[in-house]
Formats: C-alpha cells, sequence, structure tokens
C-alpha cells in the first residue's frame, strides 16, 4: 500500500463542489508536485491532507492509516504556508521550538534539533530575531525549519516560493530538492510555477477545476499529454495549438490538413486509439523548443512578426495562414527580418494531436 | 533652516488652542486644589496665589475619602480584571468560530449599550434589594461588568479577527490545542486590543456614579465620585477640598492611560492601514 493515500476525495463549500473525487497515491519518499490554474483547488486538496479542511466524502490515508477523522496535531503532518505564517510575537528559536514544546518534547532535545535544523538552513545567526527582522527568504527558511524538526511523516508545502523574488526562487528550489534528498521524506507541495513542478517533481498531479487531468512523471506530461490543458500546461514557452482538420488516413498514420503546412497537410501517428473519423475537428500541438528554422522536409511556412533576443536563444513570433500563430524557440540569433517568410520543421519531439474534446489522439 | 509656511503656523496655533481648551480645566482643578480659601473665591480669579497643600492635608485626614478611593480602586481592578479574564475567550469564540446564535449574540453585546443606564437604574436597584446585594462592592463590580463586557468583546474580537488565520492553522498543526492557541497566539498578538479594552473598562468602572450613588449607602463601601458629590451639601461649598479630592481621582487613571497609551494608539489605528 502506498505511503500517501487519497481516495475519491471531495470538497463542497455549500453548493460549490471544490475538489471532486480526487485519488491518487503517493510513495514514500516521493515529491508529489500538485499545479493547476488558480482557484483549482490546489491549497484545498493539501489543507485536507493536513486536516485543516474537513473532507467532504472520501477517505485520506498516511503510511497505512485512514486519517479522515484524525485531528491535524495527529497526523504527524507539517506544513509550510505561502504566508509563512510564523508567529510574529516570538523569536525564530521560539518560533521553531513551538511544535516540539506542544508535544511536550525534554528540553535537551528541543535544543539539539533546534540547532540540527538551523545548521542545515544556515539559519544559526538569526535564533534570536523576531520575524519581522528577517528577510523573505530568511522568513521561508525559518518556516521550513519549523517544519523539519518535528520529523513528520510528511511535508505539505502551500507555494511556498511564490513570495520570494526570481533569484530567491531559484536558490530556495534547489536547497529543497536537496532537503529533500538529505531528508528523504515525502513531500506534496504546491505551485502554479511549471518551472518548480518540473524540476523538484517525482510526480505530477496536474489539477483543473476540482479534478485531476493527468497524473505522470515530469517528462511523461511533457513528452504525453493526455489533453490540450496539460499539454498547454507544461512547458515553457507555451505549446503551439493549430485548429486542423482530419483529411484522411493511410499506412503512415493520420493525414492533417491546416493551410500553414507546407503542402496544405502532415502526417502524424496517433498515439491512442480513440476515433478520429475523416473531416473532424483536431487541433495540432507543436512544442516551440521543438521547432527548428529551415530543414529538408520542412513542416510549417511562416511570417515573422518579430523576434526576441533573450541572449543564448531567440525567440520568434510568427504567423500563417489559416489564423496560424507560432512562437519559436530556436538556438543562437538566427538572422530573421520581420515579414520574412521562412520554412519551420520539427527538428525535435514529436507532433501532438488532440481531437474535438481536448484529449489526447 | 526648516522652511515655515504660513499653513503650518495656522496648523500650530489650531492644535495649541485645542490643546489650551482641553487641558484649561484639568489646570483649573489643580491649581484650585493648591489654593487657599480666599484666593478661590477671589473675583476676578487670582492667577498668581501662594500654593498650600492644606486641602490635601484635609482630605487625607477626612479617612472617608481615603476609603472611597481605595474602594474605587478595588471595584475598577476587579471589573477590569474580569472583563478581561471573561471578555478575551468570548471575543475570539466570535472571531474565529461559526456557531448558531452567533449574530443574535453579536447583537445582543452590543444593544447592552443602546440602553441608557439611568433607565435601568430602579429595575437593578430592586433586583440587588432581592438577592441581597445592596451596600456590596460586589453588586458594582457585576454592574460595571454588564456595561464593560460588550466594549472589552467588541474591541477584542476586531482585533483577533485582523490576526491571521494561517498562522492558528499552523499552531494547530504544530499540535497545540485550543487553549494554547488562545494564550498563546492570539492574547499575545492582540494585546494591543486587550489594552485598549482594559483602559476603557478601568476608565468607565472609576468614574461610574450613578449605580454606585444608587446600589451604596454604607458610607464604608463608597466609591470616589461618590464621595466627591458629597461635599457639595450643606451651605458652604469647600472648592479646594472638591477640587483636592477630584485631583485625586483623575490621577490614576490619567497614570494608567499614560502607561499604556502606547498601546492604545496601536490598537485604535490597527487594522485601518494594511
Ligand atoms: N472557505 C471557502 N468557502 C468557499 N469557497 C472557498 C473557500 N475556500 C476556497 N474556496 C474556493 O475554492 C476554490 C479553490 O480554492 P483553492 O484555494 O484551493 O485554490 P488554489 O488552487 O489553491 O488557487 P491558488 O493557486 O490561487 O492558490 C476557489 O474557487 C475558492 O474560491
Ligand atoms: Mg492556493
Amino acid at each position: 500500500m502506498s505511503f500517501l493515500q487519497l481516495d475519491h476525495v471531495s470538497k463542497h463549500f455549500g453548493g460549490l463542489t471544490v475538489v471532486d473525487g480526487v485519488s491518487l497515491s503517493a510513495d514514500k519518499g516521493e515529491f508529489v508536485v500538485f499545479v493547476g490554474p488558480s482557484g483549482c483547488g490546489k491549497s484545498t486538496l493539501l489543507r485536507m491532507i493536513a486536516g485543516l479542511e474537513e473532507i467532504s466524502a472520501g477517505d485520506v490515508s498516511i503510511d497505512g492509516r485512514v486519517v479522515t477523522g484524525v485531528a491535524p496535531a495527529d497526523r504527524n503532518v507539517s506544513m509550510v504556508f505561502q504566508s509563512y505564517a510564523l508567529y510574529p510575537h516570538m523569536s525564530v528559536r521560539e518560533n521553531i521550538a513551538f511544535g516540539l514544546k506542544m508535544a511536550k518534547t525534554p528540553k535537551d532535545q528541543i535544543e539539539t534539533r533546534i540547532a540540527d535544523a538551523a545548521r542545515i538552513l544556515q539559519i544559526e545567526t538569526l535564533l534570536d530575531r523576531k520575524p519581522r527582522q528577517l528577510s523573505g527568504g530568511q522568513r521561508q527558511r525559518v518556516a521550513i525549519g519549523r517544519a523539519i524538526v518535528r520529523n513528520p511523516k510528511l511535508f505539505l508545502f502551500d507555494e511556498p516560493l511564490s513570495n520570494l523574488d526570481a533569484e530567491l526562487r531559484t536558490q530556495m528550489r534547489v536547497e529543497i530538492a536537496k532537503l529533500h534528498r538529505e531528508l528523504g521524506a515525502t513531500m506534496v507541495y504546491v505551485t502554479h510555477d511549471q518551472i518548480e513542478a518540473m524540476t523538484l517533481a517525482d510526480r505530477i498531479v496536474v489539477l483543473r477545476a476540482g479534478r485531476v487531468e493527468q497524473i505522470g512523471t515530469p517528462t511523461e506530461l511533457y513528452d504525453t499529454p493526455s489533453s490540450i490543458f496539460v499539454a498547454g500546461f507544461i512547458g515553457s514557452p507555451k505549446m503551439n495549438f493549430l485548429a486542423a482538420t482530419i483529411t484522411g488516413q493511410d499506412s503512415n498514420g493520420l493525414r492533417v490538413g491546416h493551410p500553414a503546412f507546407a503542402g496544405g497537410e502532415i502526417h502524424v501517428r496517433p498515439t491512442t486509439n480513440r476515433p478520429a473519423p475523416v473531416g473532424s475537428a483536431v487541433t495540432v500541438g507543436l512544442r516551440p523548443e521543438h521547432l527548428t528554422l529551415g530543414g529538408a522536409d520542412p513542416l510549417l511556412t511562416l511570417t515573422v512578426d518579430f523576434a526576441e533576443n533573450l541572449g543564448g536563444a531567440t525567440q520568434l513570433y510568427a504567423t500563417g495562414p489559416g489564423g496560424a500563430a507560432v512562437v519559436l524557440m530556436v538556438p543562437g540569433r538566427p538572422p530573421v527580418t520581420p515579414g520574412e517568410v521562412l520554412a519551420a520543421s520539427l527538428g525535435a519531439g514529436q507532433i501532438h494531436l488532440f481531437d474535438g474534446s481536448g484529449a489526447a489522439l | 533652516m526648516r522652511h515655515v509656511g504660513p499653513g503650518r503656523v495656522v496648523h500650530a496655533c489650531g492644535l495649541l488652542l485645542v490643546v489650551v481648551v482641553a487641558l484649561f480645566p484639568f489646570y483649573w482643578m489643580v491649581a484650585s486644589s493648591l489654593k487657599q480659601q480666599t484666593d478661590l473665591l477671589a473675583s476676578p480669579p487670582v492667577w498668581l496665589f501662594t500654593p498650600t497643600l492644606a486641602n490635601y492635608a484635609d482630605i487625607f485626614a477626612d479617612s472617608h475619602v481615603m476609603v472611597a478611593v481605595l474602594n474605587s480602586l478595588l471595584v475598577a481592578s476587579c471589573t477590569t480584571a474580569l472583563a478581561v479574564l471573561i471578555g478575551t475567550p468570548a471575543a475570539y469564540a466570535l472571531a474565529r468560530f461559526e456557531f448558531r446564535g452567533k449574530a443574535d449574540l453579536w447583537f445582543w453585546f452590543i444593544s447592552n449599550r443602546f440602553i441608557s443606564p439611568i433607565v435601568l437604574a430602579l429595575p437593578v436597584y430592586l433586583l440587588a434589594r432581592q438577592v441581597g446585594l445592596l451596600n456590596t462592592r460586589l453588586v458594582l463590580i457585576l454592574i460595571d461588568l454588564t456595561f464593560n463586557l460588550p466594549i472589552v468583546i467588541w474591541i477584542c474580537t476586531d482585533q483577533f479577527r485582523s490576526i491571521p488565520p494561517d498562522i492558528e492553522q499552523s499552531a494547530r498543526l504544530e499540535g497545540a490545542d485550543q487553549f494554547n492557541i488562545f494564550w498563546r497566539i492570539y492574547l499575545p498578538l492582540g494585546l494591543p486590543g486587550v489594552a485598549v479594552s482594559a483602559i476603557f473598562a478601568f476608565i468607565f468602572s472609576w468614574n461610574e456614579l450613578l449605580y454606585s450613588l444608587v446600589l451604596i449607602t454604607s458610607q464604608a463601601l463608597k466609591t470616589a465620585p461618590v464621595v466627591a458629590t458629597n461635599f457639595m451639601s450643606g451651605y458652604e461649598l469647600p472648592w479646594g477640598k472638591i477640587m483636592a479630592t477630584g485631583t485625586v481621582i483623575v490621577l490614576p487613571v490619567t497614570i494608567f492611560a499614560l502607561i499604556v497609551s502606547r498601546h492604545m494608539v496601536r490598537g485604535l489605528t490597527m487594522g485601518a492601514t494594511k
């Protein structure tokens, strides 16, 4: 049995269903990330695991024990809040010691555990300060320190880095990854930053309007998104979508037509067995970083609108006939000028195809 | 040198005027308490006089005044302590829990203050007589509590609401029970509000005259404001003693308020800015 298990968990606020029958499981030591747009129920789901939010239906179990009706304190989980939720009137030391004191841990043990946590998080010199005397990153460390001293079975993070600036964010991201490796603890992490999701997660749970859209490793989600929603959510810049039509089927796969395609149509091999009748509307998905300029067998014919020089790479914004708007991420600084017509081909990855309902074909 | 515009001057003059108007009665009281009877009755009033402590010596020699001040101190302290002790947990419950009748309870607390105290004077007197509480300090404490509890609950509820719920949830997750959350999180973080409401409770109770007058007849139990009015009986008005008593009555409250005023200002403006 898995370490953390959610079994058809739902949450209703009055008549509003915020989390709708979510089932998932995580193994011991796994790093699970919840991603999804704002308001999709990520925090609510996390708080239900913590016990801070009542579960309307379904069950949560941690380490083989059903904890649905168990008080938060008895679930042996730690949570790092987006707001840090440090106790403003207590010193850093008292903040970290609070949970241990509540658990009536012996004094000498509290001291050693604080010292250990402070060393791991490099906040030894800050122990006697008050939270308001700390920077955002330091507060974040204290919040994490408060979580780790209790040796919980499960760590819950609710967008812990969203209040930090970009540089600190990257740094803390790396530190959280390191912490996970060192502690070997099971962690559930909420974010809507997909770089955090991709880099930290063993497995990502994509949520949409209270339901699980797809669960998989970062690579799986990137390579084989099960829907347009996941395809558009994972990856940056966002995947390009073209509204196309199925024009036929042969031994090379489905023939898909769109005016922007070089030659009017392309071949795509479907990855599923879903029906794709000729004439039905489909969406073609192309990752910006998979497209290259030129090539012997071009895929698209496009007109350059403008180019953004990112230093090591260039982001090209182009349009094509039939309302195609395509972004290309190409290495280096190709000499293109706005208005120039160019050919683009698929350098790596694959062409994604989604049917009218948004499901992958 | 910093430029001082005419606007600032007008502003300063206005402030000065307000301060003078506010403080003049106070000054007059203190000054009069230091005058001899002849200076007091002089017309036009004298501004320069030889101060005397005779009035103070008189009232302190009069054991009634001392006893009354002690009575007031006792009643006001007990009222304040009880109001805070009972009011803050109630405020916590109102601020953070949903329960049936919460809105009604809230309204009831507030509506307590709608009623003019004099309206209730007779019923309260009859009630107190019935249960044998006339001429006790307890009845004063109870009646002051009735009027003070809503203020404490009102101010503290507002204060507790401004504490981010995340902090409480974090504490709950870390194993703090209800009492510890209240004691270690809400009380210390809500301290400005608690201090403000304590000051209000103390001042109200200290100055309360009507019920002390109605419910207490025994000289040994009278409170300071009542004793101050006692001087006004008879044919002669001993202004010096009245003023000296007034000063003695006002002094404790003023000192108390000054000590906690730092909290008070912070408390009253808290939540106004974010
Ligand atoms: N106490 C509540 N009462 C009613 N609705 C609520 C309550 N708490 C949350 N919701 C609703 O539940 C939905 C999900 O909220 P939740 O906080 O879980 O979103 P989220 O995915 O964490 O979003 P974000 O990324 O913005 O933090 C939102 O539409 C929100 O309005
Ligand atoms: Mg959230």
